[in-house]
C-alpha cells in the first residue's frame, strides 16, 4: 500500500542570531510555540515551533508580526503627566514619580467619593498578571468595578454535565459535525482553522453562522448569516426545531437536566415568523442545520465572543446539556480560573444578570452598573476605555484622575491624566492559559527597555504606596516583579491547578492540560444557564425606525489588539477607514465603491470609504473602526441623511 | 540574456498554491515582509479575495494567493536594462539590489504586474523564491509559516505527489464515510 507522507519541512532562520528563544505567542488565547531568534538584544526572525502540538511550525500574521511594536518609533517608553485633559503632557522622569502621582490623587478620590468610585479596566494585552494584580489591588481598596473583556459580562463556566473538553484545535477530526456560531476561527484563529480544514477533510461536517459571509462561513459545507446580535434567537430557533422534529424529548431524556424543559417550553412561544423576521434566517435553513446536528454525532458546538454579550446566553449551554453535544464558548471567561478567580482574590463581581428579554436589546451587565455609579478614578490598560467601556471617554473630563497602563498612545491615551509604559509580553514571562486550559509557560524574549514595568509590578509598586507591600510579596532582589514566584503561587491556589508548579511548566515547551479529575473537582456552575420566564415581543424600536441599517465592527488582520494597528504591515493589509455596503444598498443610495461616505448613528458617526460587497447582508453594514453605535444611516456626499433615510426606508 | 550562465546548476523548485485551502489570513504576505524587512508598499506576495458572488447554494468566496511565476522565459528579465532582474539555473528569477537601477521597466514588462518599487531603497522588490534561505536547504517564509498548508514548496516531481497522494486519500475517505453511512441501519 502506497502511504502518504506529506514534504518534511525544513524550517529554521537564515538570519545571524546570538540565540534562539522557544516562548509561547501570547497575541491571541490558541498559544503557539514560537522560536524566537535573538541578537544583540534585538529580534532577528521568528518562526513557529515546529515541534509546538498547537501550531507544528505555522504562525497566523500577529504572531510574525508583533516584532514592529517592540521597536516602533511611537512607543511610550517615559511615564508622563497633565492636570487637565485638554493640557499637553508633560514627561516624567521616572515611574516611581508617576506613582507617587497616582497614589496622591487616588488617595484624595478615596477620602471625597469612597473606595468604589474607582474603576479599574483591563485589556488582554496588558498580561494576566496585569489583571490579577488588579483584582487583588481593588480587594485591598474595596472596589467592585474591576472588569477584564474575557471575563465579562456573562460569563460561562464549565457546567456539570457537558462535555467541555473543549479546543477547537485538537478534538475537530473526532467529530461528526461543527457548528461555528459567530467564530469566525479563520480570521480570528487561522492556525486553529486548520485543525477545523483538517477534519472537514476527514469527513466532519462543518456549519458556520456568522453575522457577515466570512473566510470561515467560506469554507464551510452549511453557512447562514444572521442579523447582528441575533444568535442567541437562532439558538433558540434551533432548540424549538429540536423540540419539533421530535429530537428534543428523546435527547432530554437522555440527558436529563432540570433547565430542559424550561428551555423547551419558551422556545415554543417562537413563532417561525419572527425568528425571520428578527434573525434574518429562513426556518428551512435552521430545519436543516437541526437535522445535521442530529444526525451527524458526535457534535461540537463553538460559540463566539458576541453571543455571551447578548440576552439568552444560556441557550447553548442548555442546547449542550438537552442533546449531549460538546460546547466550546471561545474567549468567554478564563477556562482555567473562570470560577475559582473571585474567590481567591475576593473582587466582588456583580451577578450576570439577563434583565433584558426584548429581542436584540444588550443585557445589563457590570459596566453598566460602573457607569451608574459615577466614577472619579479610573485605571485602564491598552485601549480598553475606547474598546470596552464605551461609555467612559466622555466621563473622564470630570474624573478626578484617569491613568493609563500602555505601550502606545492611543484614544485611552487622549482620555487620560497619567500615562505609565507597559512591558511588552516579549519582554515579561508568565503563565499562558489558553482556552482549551493548556497551561504553558511563556519565556522572556528580551529584557524590557528602562522604565517600562510589567502589570503585576506597577500594581505591587503602587500597593506599596499605600502600605500593602507585604500583600504583592512577588518580587525578587532587584525589586522588580518576580512572576515565576507569582505564578506558583496562583497554581498553587486551583483546585485543577494544584501539583503543577511554575518551574516544571518552564522546564518543558509543550503545554500542559490539568486532569479530567482536577478539572471536576473544581465544581464548575453555569449561573447564566437557566431559562427566562418569557421572551419579550420583537417590535421595531425607535432606533432601528431612526437608524434602519445595523452597524457591526470587528477587526480582521490585527485582530483583538490595539497593538496591531502600530504594525505597519498589519495595518497596511487592513484600512480602517472602509465601510462594507451591500450591493443592492449602494445601487439605491448610488454609492460606487471608494465613494465617500457618512455612516452616522444616534451619538456617534464616522466618514469612510465605500466598500461595496456581498459580505454583509442589506440590513447590515460593517467597518473595522469602532462606533458607539448600533444603528446607523448610511449616505454618500452631498446627499443629505433625510435622503438617504428615505430610500432605506422604502427598500427595507 | 542573463539566465542559467553565471551559475552552476542546481535542482530546480516548485511552490504548489492550493487555493482552495487559501483562507486569506495573509500570513503569507506578513512572512514574506519580515523576511525580508520590507516597508509599508510592495507585496511580493498578495492574497486576492474573489468574491463573494452568488452561487447556486448560496454565496461564493475563494482566496488565491498570487507572486511571482518565475517564467521561464521572463520577459523581466529580458527587459531589464542594467541586468539586476536574473533567472537562476533552478528557476528563481530575482533582482540584484546591487545592479537595480528602480527605473520599474520590468514591472512595466511583467504581464501580471509582480515587480513593485521600494519606496525605502528605491530599488525593485519581488519574491527571489527565497533563495538565500533555499540555498541554506531551508523553505520560503511564506510556504513555510502557512497555516493551512495552502503553499507546498520541494521539487516539482515530489510536490506533484504529494498532491496526487492528498487527493487520492480524499477519495478513499469519502468511499469510506459513504459505506459507512449506507451500511447503518
Amino acid at each position: 500500500m502506497i502511504g502518504c507522507a506529506p514534504l518534511k519541512r525544513i524550517a529554521g532562520t537564515r538570519k545571524a542570531h546570538d540565540r534562539p528563544v522557544r516562548t509561547v505567542c501570547r497575541e491571541c488565547t490558541l498559544g503557539c510555540g514560537l522560536v524566537v531568534y535573538v541578537k544583540e538584544d534585538r529580534i532577528v526572525d521568528v518562526q513557529g515551533d515546529e515541534a509546538h502540538p498547537v501550531n507544528r511550525g505555522r504562525l497566523c500574521t500577529r504572531g510574525m508580526a508583533f516584532v514592529q511594536g517592540l521597536t516602533h518609533p511611537e512607543r511610550i517608553m517615559l511615564p508622563a503627566a497633565r492636570d487637565r485633559i485638554d493640557r499637553p503632557f508633560l514627561t516624567l522622569d521616572n515611574v516611581d514619580q508617576g506613582l507617587d502621582l497616582l497614589a496622591e490623587r487616588l488617595q484624595q478620590n478615596r477620602q471625597t467619593h469612597g473606595p468604589e468610585s474607582l474603576v479599574i479596566d483591563c485589556a488582554p494585552e496588558a498580561g494576566l498578571d496585569f489583571f490579577l494584580g488588579a483584582l487583588r489591588f481593588a480587594r485591598l481598596w474595596e472596589t467592585p468595578h474591576v472588569f477584564h473583556p474575557l471575563a465579562a459580562p456573562q460569563e460561562i463556566r464549565f457546567p456539570a454535565g457537558v462535555e467541555m473538553s473543549l479546543t477547537p484545535s485538537r478534538e475537530p477530526p473526532e467529530n461528526g459535525c461543527l457548528f461555528l456560531m459567530e467564530a469566525d476561527l479563520a480570521t480570528t484563529h487561522p492556525v486553529a482553522f486548520e485543525w477545523v480544514l483538517d477534519a472537514q477533510r476527514r469527513g466532519t461536517k462543518v456549519c458556520a453562522v456568522d453575522t457577515r459571509f466570512t473566510a470561515t462561513l467560506a469554507k464551510a459545507d452549511m453557512a447562514a448569516v444572521i442579523q447582528p446580535g441575533c444568535g442567541n434567537q437562532l439558538g433558540m430557533a434551533i432548540l424549538k426545531e429540536f423540540d419539533a422534529e421530535g429530537l428534543w424529548a428523546a435527547a432530554s431524556a437522555m440527558n436529563p437536566m432540570p433547565e430542559s424543559k424550561a428551555w423547551a417550553a419558551v422556545c415554543r412561544q417562537l413563532s417561525v415568523a419572527s425568528i425571520e423576521n428578527i434573525a434574518g434566517i429562513r426556518p428551512g435553513a435552521v430545519r436543516s442545520m437541526v437535522r445535521l446536528l442530529a444526525t451527524r454525532s458526535p457534535v461540537k458546538m463553538i460559540t463566539g465572543k458576541r453571543p455571551a454579550f447578548f440576552p439568552h446566553y444560556g441557550i447553548w449551554p442548555a442546547i449542550a446539556r438537552g442533546t449531549g453535544v460538546g460546547w466550546h464558548p471561545m474567549e468567554t471567561g478564563w477556562p482555567a480560573l473562570g470560577a475559582a478567580i473571585g474567590s481567591v482574590f475576593g473582587a466582588k463581581h456583580d451577578a450576570p444578570a439577563e434583565s433584558a428579554t426584548d429581542f436584540g436589546r444588550r443585557a445589563a451587565d457590570p459596566v453598566s452598573a460602573a457607569v451608574r455609579a459615577a466614577p472619579k478614578a479610573l485605571v485602564c490598560s491598552d485601549d480598553s476605555l475606547n474598546k470596552f467601556l464605551p461609555a467612559f471617554p466622555s466621563l473622564t473630563a470630570d474624573m478626578d484622575v484617569a491613568a493609563y497602563f500602555g505601550a502606545f498612545p492611543n484614544k485611552t491615551w487622549e482620555r487620560s491624566h497619567l500615562v505609565f509604559p507597559a512591558a511588552a509580553w516579549a519582554e515579561t514571562e508568565g503563565l499562558w492559559f489558553s482556552h482549551d486550559s493548556a497551561l504553558q509557560w511563556g519565556r522572556r524574549v528580551l529584557q524590557a527597555p528602562h522604565g517600562c514595568c510589567s502589570g503585576l509590578g506597577f500594581w505591587a509598586r503602587l500597593a506599596g504606596r499605600f502600605g500593602w507591600g507585604d500583600k504583592f510579596p512577588w518580587s525578587n532582589a532587584n525589586g522588580l516583579a518576580d512572576h515565576q514566584a507569582f505564578y506558583a503561587w496562583v497554581l498553587s491556589r486551583y483546585p485543577e491547578t494544584t501539583g503543577i508548579d511554575a518551574a516544571r511548566l518552564k522546564e518543558v515547551s509543550v503545554p500542559i492540560f490539568p486532569s479530567p479529575e482536577q478539572r471536576k473537582s473544581a465544581g464548575w456552575e453555569s449561573p447564566a444557564s437557566s431559562a427566562p420566564s418569557k421572551i419579550g415581543s420583537e417590535t421595531v424600536s425607535d432606533p432601528a425606525r431612526r437608524f434602519p441599517l445595523a452597524f457591526q465592527s470587528t477587526r480582521t488582520i490585527c485582530g483583538h489588539g490595539d497593538a496591531g494597528r502600530w504594525w505597519s504591515w498589519l495595518r497596511e493589509l487592513e484600512a480602517e477607514d472602509v465601510v462594507q455596503v451591500h450591493p443592492d444598498i449602494a445601487a439605491a443610495l448610488g454609492i460606487e465603491n471608494g465613494d465617500d461616505v457618512r455612516v452616522a448613528g444616534a451619538e456617534d458617526g464616522c466618514r469612510a470609504k465605500a466598500w461595496i460587497s456581498r459580505m454583509v447582508n442589506r440590513q447590515t453594514v460593517w467597518s473595522p473602526r469602532r462606533l458607539r453605535a448600533d444603528r446607523v444611516l448610511i449616505h454618500k456626499r452631498g446627499q443629505s441623511p433625510e435622503e438617504a433615510h428615505r430610500i432605506l426606508k422604502a427598500m427595507l | 540574456m542573463n539566465d542559467q550562465a553565471c551559475d552552476k546548476p542546481r535542482h530546480r523548485y516548485a511552490l504548489m498554491i492550493d487555493a482552495d485551502r487559501c483562507i486569506g489570513c495573509h500570513s503569507c504576505e506578513v512572512a514574506c515582509k519580515m523576511e525580508n524587512d520590507l516597508p509599508a508598499g510592495p507585496r511580493p506576495v498578495k492574497v486576492l479575495q474573489i468574491g463573494p458572488v452568488p452561487g447556486a447554494c448560496g454565496p461564493v468566496m475563494g482566496f488565491q494567493p498570487l507572486t511571482c511565476l518565475h517564467c521561464d522565459r521572463p520577459a523581466c528579465v529580458q527587459a531589464c536594462p542594467t541586468s539586476a532582474m536574473q533567472k537562476r539555473s533552478d528557476g528563481i528569477v530575482y533582482s540584484d539590489p546591487d545592479l537595480c537601477i528602480g527605473c520599474q521597466t520590468c514591472a512595466v514588462a511583467c504581464p501580471f504586474g509582480i515587480p513593485e518599487l521600494n519606496p525605502g531603497t528605491g530599488k525593485i522588490a519581488k519574491c527571489d523564491g527565497c533563495m538565500n534561505r533555499v540555498d541554506q536547504g531551508l523553505w520560503p517564509a511564506c510556504v513555510l509559516k502557512c497555516p493551512t498548508g495552502a503553499l507546498t514548496f520541494g521539487s516539482p516531481a515530489r510536490v506533484v505527489q504529494s498532491t496526487r497522494q492528498q487527493k487520492a486519500l480524499r477519495i478513499v475517505q469519502y468511499m469510506t464515510i459513504e459505506s459507512a453511512a449506507l451500511n447503518t441501519p
